[in-house]
């Protein structure tokens, strides 16, 4: 099912709309999850859901919000910070996101400024381009 | 007569700092290693699960509204969040400030903007509203329940306040 991003976009919107509450307008590209739209652990498992019935595909909740099982592993996170194992570890999970800012200072506090609506766009993106 | 019965299990806010009854209330919450939800969030990255950051500043605005009306009300609920956000992880050794704003304070209604923050660094966020009642008006055989409750949230105030 070819989707164009426009396209995508529109469909995370609603999720988002529905799972977390908010105003559509408040859904641009640029907000993050957490600290914009205020979505936290319970509603990661409602995002994954709905994101899967929206777009018929399945999608491994791992897979789309990396952070919660990386930061739960000793050799990615040390001192509040992800190690060089735990970054590539992130790098290998997120390859559309650019992690240069983040790279600089990987605090485990700034990790969720990592998660904007674009990269949930982008995840849905390169799975329907992949299956098409 | 019904044994003594704790009237919540989980308690948010640890102290009181400074109230303004009517307009404003300041709370913390010292985060501890020791709170049981934490040895699943996450096993190696223990923080303060963001529901529990928004029940500190919904918290904290029950209490304003309960010293507002004299412990008017038995029930004192939350209505709607909007506007939450999340901007830091609260992790064991922080020490959580919540300031609460009130916009109004009505009979039944009330409604706020609190946010949470540790050394001026932001935790927490957030716009909401209250609703508060009393059993007896649901149903007139619930009067006793309703005294037996304010009696005990006047008993936690006292040790919120520090009296």
């Amino acid at each position: 099912m070819a989707m164009t991003r426009d396209e995508i976009l529109l469909e995370i919107q609603n999720v988002l709309v529905d799972a977390l509450g908010v105003d559509e307008d408040e859904v641009t590209p640029d907000a993050t999850l957490m600290g914009d739209l205020g979505a936290e652990s319970i509603d990661f498992l409602d995002i994954v859901f709905r994101m899967e019935k929206a777009f018929g595909i399945k999608i491994p909740r791992e897979e789309l919000f990396p952070a919660e099982s990386l930061l739960s592993t000793a050799e990615y996170v040390s001192n509040g910070k992800l190690t060089p194992k735990g970054f590539d570890e992130l790098k290998k999970r997120m390859p559309h996101s650019d992690l240069s800012a983040f790279a600089a200072d990987p605090s485990v506090n700034k990790i969720g400024d990592l998660f904007t609506v674009d990269v949930l766009v982008n995840f849905v993106d390169a799975r329907l381009n992949a299956a098409g | 007569m019904r044994g003594k019965r704790r009237i919540m299990k989980f308690i948010l806010i640890d102290k009181v700092v400074k109230i303004v009854p009517g307009k404003e209330i300041q709370t913390v919450k010292n985060v501890s290693l020791s709170e049981e939800y934490l040895a699943d969030h996450f096993p190696t990255f223990p923080v303060l699960p963001g529901v529990f950051l928004l029940q500190g500043l919904i918290e904290s605005a029950c209490w304003l509204v309960r010293e507002t009306e004299n412990f008017a009300h038995s029930m004192v609920l939350l209505a709607q969040a909007k506007n939450v956000k999340y901007k830091s992880f609260a992790a064991p050794g922080m020490n959580i400030q919540y300031t609460v704003t009130a916009k109004t304070i009505e009979e039944n209604i009330s409604s706020f903007a609190g946010t949470g923050s540790c050394n001026g660094e932001p935790i927490v966020e957030a716009k909401f509203s209250l609703r508060h009642f009393n059993l007896v008006e649901k149903d007139s055989k619930f009067a006793a329940e309703d005294a037996y409750i304010i009696e005990n949230l006047k008993e936690r105030w006292k040790l919120l306040k520090g009296m």
